[in-house]
């Protein structure tokens, strides 16, 4: 037995940390939504950089990796992606299970997702074009293209558990 | 960028974020998340998550304005303290029996502090936290809680006496 009262300690998930972290970037709004599949599935959607990101994320055509490496806070990753209006970002940021938080100059993009009660998967998603250099959002459809992507990871995981 | 090979101190990575560097927000959230987790679970209790989240959308809303950025740390522990307590409030407890907790190597031990944290109020837990967690002095307390030194020191001295006891016995 430890000397010493072993004190409760609170522990925020990925969603949680989601929503504080948008606190501090002025025009953002975090969209949440519980997705009827396991969070192992959900990741593996939204974290499929050269694939399924691409094709939730709004206005994206195509998505390359440049660099992966480890780092002690997850994978550190580098992102070209062209958006459908040929514009050309350069994201950098870290991925771990259930998070994801990168920018570039112009852009900003940001998920999680954590297990919910019932086995379901609760998503959260923040981002857009992003005030150069700055911690804020040109504040205009932020929460309308969330709602998109959020209903295109929906019909990809009902096509996901479709063809098992 | 923050993923240099050395790892940026702390007070670098406030300045980045007041920079606009979200990259650099991102890891001051990393490092302060499980700080702010040990305050609000100790004091905020089955709310602690909940207290947590106010605390850091707080912090991250607050950090562009924070003059002193080498103050960060105690900028934090503020904010979360009176989250904690404010969250905790809504919640009643009933006031505990300090005089019948367990000695020590009583395997009931680890469940009846939980129990007796549960029962003290809020500030109680507070003043606990404050003193035995973060080890800061009685008028650091009493400015930190806004409460005279002579409140600070009352109220702590059964609980801590008590909550010692248990675990020196």
């Amino acid at each position: 037995m430890s000397d010493t009262p072993q004190w409760p300690v609170a522990r925020l998930d990925e969603v949680g940390r989601l929503r504080a972290l948008a606190a501090g970037v002025r025009g953002a709004a975090v969209t949440e939504r519980i997705v009827a599949a396991p969070v192992a599935d959900v990741w593996a959607l939204l974290s499929d950089f050269e694939g399924s990101f691409g094709l939730i994320e709004p206005d994206m055509r195509r998505v390359r990796v440049l660099s992966r490496s480890s780092g002690p806070d997850g994978e550190h990753v580098e992102l070209l992606a062209r958006s459908r209006f040929g514009f050309r970002a350069r994201l950098v940021g870290v991925h771990r299970p259930g998070w994801f938080w990168a920018q570039s100059r112009f852009l900003l993009i940001g998920m999680a997702a954590a297990e919910a009660a019932d086995g379901r998967t609760r998503v959260a998603l923040t981002g857009g074009i992003r005030v150069p250099g700055q911690a804020a959002l040109v504040p205009f459809g932020v929460r309308r293209a969330a709602r998109g992507a959020l209903d295109r990871l929906d019909r990809r995981i009902g096509d996901t558990l479709g063809t098992r | 960028m923050t993923d240099s090979p050395t790892p940026l101190s702390d007070v670098e990575l406030v300045r980045r974020a007041q920079a606009g560097d979200t990259l650099a927000m991102a890891s001051l959230l990393d490092r302060l998340a499980p700080y702010v987790g040990r305050i609000c679970g100790a004091i905020a209790l089955g709310s602690g998550a909940d207290a947590a989240q106010e605390t850091l959308i707080a912090v991250f809303r607050g950090l562009r304005g924070l003059a002193q950025p080498e103050a960060y740390r105690g900028w934090v522990r503020a904010i979360a303290v009176r989250e904690a307590v404010r969250i905790a409030r809504r919640t009643p407890t009933v006031p505990a029996d300090l005089s019948r907790l367990p000695a020590k190597g009583d395997p009931q031990l680890a469940a009846d502090v939980q129990d007796v944290l549960h029962r003290l109020s809020p500030e109680h837990r507070a003043i606990l936290v404050l003193r035995d967690l973060e080890d800061l002095d009685e008028q650091t307390v009493a400015e930190l809680l806004e409460v005279p030194k002579g409140t600070v020191k009352s109220r702590l001295a059964r609980a801590r006496a008590s909550f010692r006891k248990a675990w020196t016995a």
